[in-house]
């Protein structure tokens, strides 16, 4: 398994909580993900999809249970030990894009080998570069890119290290419906040919349509959908 | 590790490239450069006014001992490159047409003067020409007096000891003489060649010998050290600007002020690094976060910010140190015409303290901001919402004041002056935050009843509170520094043009004796000279402090204060002086004539440790007269007018031998009067001091300029903050400026509620800097310029107006960008 979860819990203290009544975001969630599986987690807004995504990825900490990720458990690991693990088999793609404003769109590709010192940095992002069909954006700043061209800066830059698996929150939710698709399909073939798992939050039924599997999370609970 | 530093490098010049670090990269430039310019400025005016004082004395640095100076003192100057001239200094009498004189007699060797020349003339009231020898062998050069009192030709003979000499030339003035003010004797030159043959030096003579000094600073001080630790009690090492008290007095002020203003100068810049450094960091928490899901660890990340500040210094400070020194040289040129001497070099020290100033500002100012960014959480890249943890203020805070306190320290040397700025700066922002507290306030107030632009304008401020508050602190802050720095530059100025006026008094009279004191004011009413009026003098020594001997007193007997080793001028009047302060105790009444109470001078009262109601006895002419302490006075040394350090009332010491002083202002065409007063009254002595305020007041022209160009660095830095204030609300005014227009809000509306909204914040800003400017001001006026203050109406309307000016150029300026662009494209890129 790529993904093993065991129970997994979080709460989060109550906001109009002065007495310290906590606030249960998700209810011991149970999953399983193998190799180069891709998964959609829906759900209507606030039933903590962002939130399982969180702690799937090792950004934020369970309040119990335990998530393994490509052999380890998160919960032994201190946040320098979830980062090392992250940079080594994990990659994101955002709702937001997430690309750094002062940075070109080769940059941006490049930053996540530069901080792994990778010599190759700047051919390997050329090359994915070239392969989303921005070869001759390299040098463009996000804001001179359309939403569209922005995410898929975001993708070549989640797929530059070759990561195990692939986390995507909301891909498609800043996008218009012909973009989204033209997003969605380059999201799969990038994970037919690299072997990604793809492990993608969405409220968009195309999108999920086209997972192998697809998890409704409700009230915190994790269901077949 | 330079993995780490090639990936901060490239990303500070990606950053550079997006324009984040320009404010904060100008900021440490103009911090560093300030430092810089100022230290090398001042350092050669410094340097200069040694060189000039070094033309006082015939040398740069002079040693007088009562024994010969020791062949290994003379074998070290030698070996440090020094240049050494020996003369002997004593009194003794000479004999001419059967009449006796005593003189005061300065034998020198073929080197003579290392510095400066020696002017003679041919003719007793002939022209002067300078040279830079002494007499020859057999010959000796007379003061003017002498000639009146002896009855001398040129080419007469004197006799001195057992030896005879051949008068060759009138000494018109010798550099050695202004160090020898107190010397009354009239004034001889000769060779030391023909000392021996006088044999009027015997074992247990009172004999000076003189070894001066001249050359490269480096060598001097070198030597200077090497020396000090050898020179035994009875040894004293002069340096260039012993004694001249005008000018260390002048100096001292110009030194306090351009410290201060190169001080404060550094505090914006930090003010404004620390601004742009925070907008810096929180810019960057969206990176620090997608860097930290990309695997960096928090130690890559404080590295990654770490080196990226690290080479940020080393530009800023690299740059600023060339800036500095280009604008110094540049100011250089153009004072050519105006310093009356080349100004020596400076050296490279003020360039390592700019370079180490600029790290200590950029570390102290930007670090917490920074460290921030190691605390970014990775989830941000989900949740936006998510800030990094804040750092204690006391760190933030402690951090900026603690690299504050050791940087200026470190600058001035002062540390009262430094913990003053500090405690200044530290009140008002204090009082500018409740004060900027009371103003919103009272906008809530007055908001009701506004409507249209200025409804919204006012409406902005109240609502952005905290951020509005900042940049009022911020405007104010600095604006208060400029203000500040221009009043007290404007009082300085005007207080030495006060105290040096076009016709301040050029010449000293001593030696007036009582007889013939009304002859000396016919004739200076006669020639239409104004006199400062005479003053008494009696030579008299401190001898007893309390009762106690003065050698039972000190506990090193070889640490003496000089005024105990010497003569002082005491006299006596009913009024104190114009140019004195009375600082402690009273000054006497009518009641007091007779009676033996003293003023004394505030400085030697510090130095023998008395106080109101002390005794001290004198030794007068062989008498012995106590007197109590009932005064302490300051005296302005560089008022150019006679001053004492002891004053008595009337009829105390009336009845021992005295003699008169006086000084006045004489024209340069009039100078041929002096020697009619000469000739008239043959024993007075002339000092002629118009080549000292000549002197002096090149000075104050250099240090004039030097502080009018230190201001405009505290301006630049002002500028600097508030760049940095505007640019650190202006996220939030472009989110807020679009979204009105989005909303409908027509240009002309835009333009109208942001000219109400930053002429409101200008206004709020200039009355808070105007407020804390006077408070300072009267502070620092009080307590280290000793100036006179009163409350600076005008400013009461220029500053706030100045402050409304200014920002509404610099928010004219970034506001423009967002009114011209459409409200799509606005919104996209906000």
């Amino acid at each position: 398994m790529v993904i093993s979860v065991n129970n997994l819990t979080k709460q989060v203290p109550a906001l109009d909580s002065s007495s310290g009544t906590m606030l249960d975001i998700l209810k011991g969630v149970n999953l399983e993900i193998k190799p180069a599986e891709t998964i959609a987690i829906v759900g209507a807004s606030g039933s903590g999809k962002s939130t399982l995504l969180g702690l799937l990825a090792g950004l934020d900490q369970a309040s119990s249970g335990e998530v393994i990720l490509a052999g380890q458990s998160l919960n032994k690991m201190d946040e320098d030990g979830r980062a090392a693990l992250r940079g080594e088999k994990v990659g994101f793609v955002f709702q937001s894009f997430q690309l750094l404003a002062g940075l070109t769109a080769l940059e941006n590709v490049m930053l996540p080998l530069e901080l792994q010192s990778k010599s190759s940095a700047r051919d390997d992002a050329v090359a994915l570069l070239t392969r989303v069909g921005l070869a001759e954006r390299l040098q463009h700043y996000p804001k001179q890119l359309s939403g569209g061209e922005q995410q898929r800066v975001a993708i070549a830059r989640a797929f530059v290290t070759a990561p195990t698996i692939l986390f995507a929150d909301e891909p498609t939710g800043n996008l218009d419906k012909v973009t989204s698709k033209n997003i969605i399909d380059l999201l799969f073939e990038m994970n037919r040919e690299k072997k990604t798992t793809l492990v993608i939050v969405t409220h968009d039924e195309n999108l999920a349509q086209k997972c192998e599997r697809c998890l409704l999370l409700e009230n915190g609970v994790l269901n077949n959908d | 590790m330079t993995k780490h530093f090639l990936l901060a490098a490239r990303l500070l010049v990606r950053d550079w490239r997006a324009g984040e670090l320009k404010v904060l990269l100008l900021a440490l430039l103009i911090a560093v450069a300030s430092v810089t310019s100022t230290g090398l400025f001042t350092q050669r005016i410094n340097r200069g006014m040694n060189d000039q004082a070094g033309q006082f004395l015939g040398a740069d640095l002079l040693l007088k001992s009562p024994q010969l100076t020791d062949q290994s003192v003379i074998n070290y100057a030698q070996r440090a490159g020094l240049g050494i001239t020996k003369s002997i200094s004593f009194s003794s009498v000479i004999v001419a047409h059967d009449e006796f004189q005593l003189t005061h007699i300065k034998a020198v060797d073929q080197h003579y003067p290392l510095l400066s020349q020696i002017k003679i003339s041919a003719q007793l009231y002939g022209d002067e020409r300078p040279v830079n020898y002494g007499p020859a062998a057999g010959e000796v050069w007379l003061a003017p007096r002498l000639f009146s009192l002896l009855n001398l030709k040129i080419g007469d003979k004197i006799e001195l000891g057992e030896t005879e000499l051949q008068v060759a030339a009138v000494l018109k003035h010798d550099p050695g003489q202004a160090s020898s003010f107190v010397t009354i004797a009239p004034h001889l030159l000769m060779n030391i060649q023909d000392v021996a043959k006088t044999a009027v030096i015997q074992p247990g003579s009172r004999v000076t010998y003189l070894t001066g000094f001249a050359g490269e600073l480096k060598a001097r001080k070198q030597f200077e050290k090497w020396l000090a630790p050898r020179l035994s009690g009875s040894q004293r090492l002069v340096g260039g600007t012993e004694g001249s008290q005008a000018v260390n007095s002048a100096m001292d002020k110009a030194g306090q002020y351009l410290s201060l203003a190169s001080m404060l100068s550094v505090m914006l810049s930090g003010i404004a690094i620390a601004m742009t450094a925070n907008r810096y960091g929180q810019r960057h928490f969206d990176q620090a976060a997608l860097m930290r899901c990309m695997g960096a660890s928090q130690k890559t990340i404080i590295r990654i910010f770490s080196m990226q500040l690290f080479i940020l210094g080393v530009i800023g400070s690299l740059l600023g140190c060339l800036a500095g020194y280009l604008t110094q040289q540049g100011l250089m040129i153009l004072l050519k015409d105006l310093l009356v001497t080349e100004l020596p070099g400076a050296g490279v020290y003020p360039l390592i303290s700019g370079f180490v100033a600029g790290f200590v500002t950029l570390s102290g100012f930007s670090l917490p901001a920074l460290l921030r960014l190691k605390s970014v959480s990775p989830l941000r890249v989900l949740r936006n919402d998510i800030a990094p943890l804040t750092i204690s203020s006391w760190f933030v805070y402690g951090l900026a004041v603690c690299s504050m306190v050791v940087l200026m320290w470190w600058q001035s040397g002062q540390l009262k002056l430094t913990l003053l700025v500090l405690a200044g700066v530290m009140v008002s922002v204090t009082m500018l935050f409740i004060l900027s507290l009371l103003l919103i306030y009272l906008s809530r107030l007055i908001l009701p009843g506004l409507s249209g632009p200025w409804k919204t304008g006012l409406l902005q401020i109240v609502r952005n509170q905290k951020s509005n508050q900042l940049q009022m602190l911020a405007f104010g802050l600095s604006l208060m520094i400029l203000m500040i720095i221009f009043l007290i530059r404007t009082d300085l100025i005007h207080r030495w043009q006060d105290q040096l006026p076009d016709k301040a008094p050029n010449h000293f009279v001593i030696n007036i004796q009582n007889d013939e004191v009304k002859a000396v004011q016919q004739f200076f009413a006669e020639h239409g000279i104004a006199t400062e009026g005479l003053y008494p003098m009696v030579r008299g020594r401190i001898v007893k402090i309390n009762n106690k001997d003065i050698l039972d007193v000190a506990e090193d007997k070889t640490k003496l204060d000089e005024s105990l080793k010497r003569e002082l001028n005491l006299s006596w009047s009913k009024q104190i002086q114009a140019n004195n302060k009375l600082l402690e105790g009273q000054w006497w009444s009518a009641a007091d004539d007779g009676k033996a109470v003293i003023s004394i001078e505030k400085g030697l009262a510090r130095r023998l440790q008395v106080d109101i109601g002390d005794d001290l006895a004198f030794r007068i002419a062989d008498q012995h007269i106590s007197a109590t302490i009932k005064s302490i006075r300051s005296v302005q040394w560089d008022s150019f007018q006679p001053n004492f350090y002891i004053i008595f009332p009337e009829n105390v010491i009336n009845e021992f031998p005295l003699s008169y002083i006086s000084s006045f202002y004489l024209e340069p065409a009039k100078k041929k009067t002096l020697n009619q007063l000469i000739k008239n009254f043959p024993t007075l002595t002339v000092l002629e001091i118009d080549v000292i305020m000549q002197q002096v007041k090149s000075i104050m022209s250099q240090v004039t300029t030097a502080v009018e160009y230190v201001m405009l660095f505290v301006l630049f830095a002002g500028m600097m903050v508030l760049v940095a204030a505007m640019q650190s609300g202006m996220d939030e005014r472009m989110n807020a400026a679009v979204v009105m227009r989005t909303l409908g809000a027509k240009k002309a509306f835009l333009r109208r509620s942001q000219f109400a909204e930053f002429s409101l914040l200008g206004l709020f800003a200039g009355v808070l800097a105007v407020s804390g400017t006077e408070i300072i001001a009267y502070l620092l006026y009080s307590k280290v310029f000793e100036l006179y203050f009163e409350l600076h109406l005008s400013l009461w309307i220029y500053g706030p107006l100045l402050s409304v000016c200014l920002i509404l150029i610099i928010s004219g300026f970034y506001m423009n960008k967002v009114i011209k662009q459409s409200p799509v494209k606005a919104l996209r890129y906000a």
